[in-house]
Order: structure tokens, then sequence, then C-alpha cells
């Protein structure tokens, strides 16, 4: 099964695109012109999990001008050997969203995050119509995975949990968590990898 | 630990989610398990791409003008860093083509970006286990740090050690397996530069057979090739005279 790409979209605004290896080899050297390509061809691929995580457009606006700065600051230790571009900004920018969100979450003790819309189980039939808004920030790969394995990724990867803490939230054994996570990535390794 | 279960903490470490001994334990696996590395990379990978199904968004104009205006106003300071950062690469390949290969520091080089992913976790260990001070957070950060691992030699088989080191900002060593120093022995950490090493400091272990030592730079210095820890009398010596007991030479 083949997912559509966002991302190669994007890409082909550039014309002819230059790797994206390439933009953070010359951003490395100080390139201020290859910055700007690498921020106008990934931050509207990465905001939507900014935002996702954080909630608030101001908020995440803020985490995204950090992750991006930090990318120009490290660009020079970028291997392409050890990952893609991509990876290299998206895991960047969901480490920073969720450290956003510990901090929050410090000042405030009693916060707990609500399971929203999306983390809950799906109801059966469509749920479509009334979640549109919500939909839209959810990436179509997690939409696929089957409810009680997306609900582990929703609660680790955008809402920032531990196993033993989505264990407890779910009230399920810990080694039920640790196989669910290991289920799902292997899933959406399927639903990722290009045949 | 059992390595049976590698791809199943892989997973629930690349998405954050791993905690408590399992974690601490984990990350000191990682760093020695090629397998376990490509494990959290192959799954890294794969979260990255289904995050990228999502439909693009444009953030804020005003965070794009933000962040220019930050990059331009710091373009001088950015170009001198990248050119210390380029000056320092070559020191290195050129300490390696003499001391063929035994800058395990390129390798970590590499892997600096990768670690600011694991700053948020590293900095809170470091903090706690190893009283480390903010400056070596900061050391981190700074692309022209460099990450040199130790290696146990002699009596110590079983040390680690890894120096967070920059030539501007100084560095820091963290030891770990270490024994206990003798009755009136202490480890003397040396830096080498043109093949001599020149000793940078004392230290003890704890308990548990960790250690550390904050260096401070020299800039006036040759540029350092490697780091060794020996064993030596308490108050030091002028030049190494006890075993090796942790080098970044093989
Ligand atoms: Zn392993």
């Amino acid at each position: 099964m083949r997912l559509p790409c966002h991302r190669g979209a994007s890409l082909i605004v550039d014309g002819m695109p230059t790797p994206g290896t390439e933009l953070i080899r010359a951003m490395a050297a100080g390139d201020h012109e290859a910055f700007t390509r690498f921020y106008d061809r990934y931050a509207p691929l990465v905001f939507p999990l900014v935002l996702r995580v954080v909630g608030e457009r101001a908020d995440a606006a803020d985490v995204l001008q950090d992750v991006f700065w930090e990318a120009w600051r490290t660009a020079a230790a970028y291997d392409s050997a050890r990952g893609t571009p991509e990876a290299w900004i998206v895991t960047r920018a969901r480490t920073r969203a969720i450290d956003r969100v510990r901090a929050v979450r410090r000042r405030s003790e009693t916060f707990v995050p609500a399971l929203d819309a999306a983390s809950a189980p799906a109801a059966p039939g469509g749920d479509v119509a009334e979640r549109a808004g919500d939909r839209a920030l959810v990436a179509e790969a997690l939409a696929r995975l089957p409810a009680p394995q997306r609900e582990v990724i929703e609660l680790a990867y955008y809402a920032g949990l531990t196993q033993s803490e989505i264990a407890e939230r779910l009230e399920q054994p810990l080694g039920t968590v640790k196989t669910r996570i290991r289920l799902a990535l292997a899933r959406l390794r399927e639903l990722v990898t290009l045949p | 630990m059992s390595h049976e279960p590698f791809e199943t903490l892989a997973a629930i470490y690349a998405v954050g989610a791993l905690d408590g001994d399992e974690l601490t334990q984990f990350e000191a696996h990682l760093p020695t398990c090629p397998a376990c590395e490509a494990a959290v990379r192959d799954a890294e990978e794969t979260l990255a791409r289904a995050v990228l199904t999502a439909p693009p968004q444009a953030p804020p104009a005003a965070a794009r003008e933000a962040l220019m205006r930050r990059v331009t106003e710091r373009r001088d300071v950015r170009s001198r860093a990248w050119l210390r950062w380029a000056a320092a690469t070559l020191v290195a390949a050129g300490a390696a083509a003499v001391f063929a290969g035994t800058w395990v520091a390129v390798r970590y080089e590499a892997r600096l970006g990768q670690m600011a992913r694991e700053m948020a976790a590293a900095k809170e260990a470091l903090r706690e286990e190893l009283s480390l001070d903010r400056r070596a957070v900061e050391l981190l950060r700074d692309p022209t740090t460099r990450v040199v691992d130790l290696r146990g030699r002699d009596g110590a088989a079983a040390a680690n050690g890894r120096m967070i080191w920059n030539a501007a900002g100084g560095g820091h060593l963290l030891a770990t397996g270490l024994p206990p120093a003798p009755p009136g022995k202490t480890y003397a950490l040396w830096a080498i530069a043109r093949g001599t090493p020149r000793p940078v400091g004392l230290f003890a272990v704890d308990a548990n057979g960790r250690g550390g030592h904050r260096v401070a730079a020299d800039t006036a210095r040759d540029a350092v090739q490697g780091f060794v820890v020996t064993l030596e009398p308490e108050g030091g010596a002028p030049a190494p005279t006890g075993p090796i007991v942790l080098t970044s030479t093989r």
C-alpha cells in the first residue's frame, strides 16, 4: 500500500530540487540562501507536527523557530550516512515540541493531557465529518493504524507520555503497551516504505 | 541486558517512551551496538516519513521573518564559527592520517546532530550522575565540539570514557568503570598535542567508579590530538609515569 507523499509535491515547487543534504551542507558553510530554501521546504512539513504537539499556533511558531535556528547552528554536524534530512528535522521538531509541552506541564503540576479525539478508540462507522478540522493535523499514515496501536503512538510521540505512563493511563499491562508500540512501528514502516 | 527484545526497545526509544532502568540501560548500550543504533535510526526514519504524510501547513509568516532576521544578524559570528569548525576538521583529518584511525571523534562528530535529540535526556542524566554544569551542555550545542571516546586499557579494561572537547571552550571528561585509585595514587588526564602528553588535571572516582574532570581551554597551545588517563602518584607528574587506564587512541 502506498500513501500520498506531500513531501514529493513540495520538492517539485523548487523546479530542479536541490537535495536536502546539499542544502544542509551549504547551511554548514553559512549560506543564507540555502537556509531560506531549507526553511521554505521543510517548515510547512513539520509545522503540522509541532502544532499538533503544542496545540497553540503561537507556541508552535515559537518552537518552529527554535527548531530551525538549531538546524542552522548544527548543520555542520549533520551526517547524511546517519539519516535523511527529513528524519533529522522531524526528530528535532518533535523533541523540541515535547520539551515545550513538558515545561508547561511542570508549571502546572495537576495538568493531565486530555485524551483527544484522535487518540480515543475510533467509533465504529464514520467519524470523519465531525472531526474534519482535527483530521487535517493527523498524519495519514497514523490514521491507518489499528486504534490500539494509533493510541499508543499518539500518547507517546505526540503527547510525550512514557510507556509506564501510558500503561497507567490505559490501565493495560506494561508488556501490552510495549507490544503495541512495536507493532505500530512495524505497521507504519510498511505503510511508508515504497514498494 | 538481554539482547533479544532490542527491536522493541528501539521502537519504544524512538517514540520517546522508554523510561526508568530500561532507558538508562538502553542508552548505555546504544553507542556500543550497531544493530540497536541501526534499529533506532530505522524507527526514526519511519516516524519521520509517517509524520510527513500529514498535509503541509504554512507556519505564520512572522516566524520566518524573525528567524531570517536572527540568522542575518548573526552572520559574522556564524561565519567565524564555520571557519573554526573547518580548521578543527582539518586538524582532525591530519591527526587521523598520522595516528591511523585513532580519531573515534570523527565518528562522534557526525553524531552531534543526532545527539541534539538525545540532549534533553542526556542533560538531566549528566547533571545528576556526573554533576556536570551547564557548560558541558553548552559545549554540546556548539558545532565545533567533538566527542572523543576513551577505551579502557591495562588494569581497567571495563573502563570507558568520553571527552567532550572544544578547542576554544575547553572540555569535560566523563569516565565510568574505573576502580578506585590505590592509596597514594590518583588519576591523571593528559592531552596529546604534537605527539606529546601535557597534564590537564587530576581526578578521583566515586564509589560507582565514576569520575569527571573539567579542562580549561588553552587556545595558545597546539591542537589536541587525543587524550589519555594514567594512574599517577598523588600530586601528579610532569609526564606520564603510571599505566594507561583510558585512551582515545587504539
Ligand atoms: Zn543492541
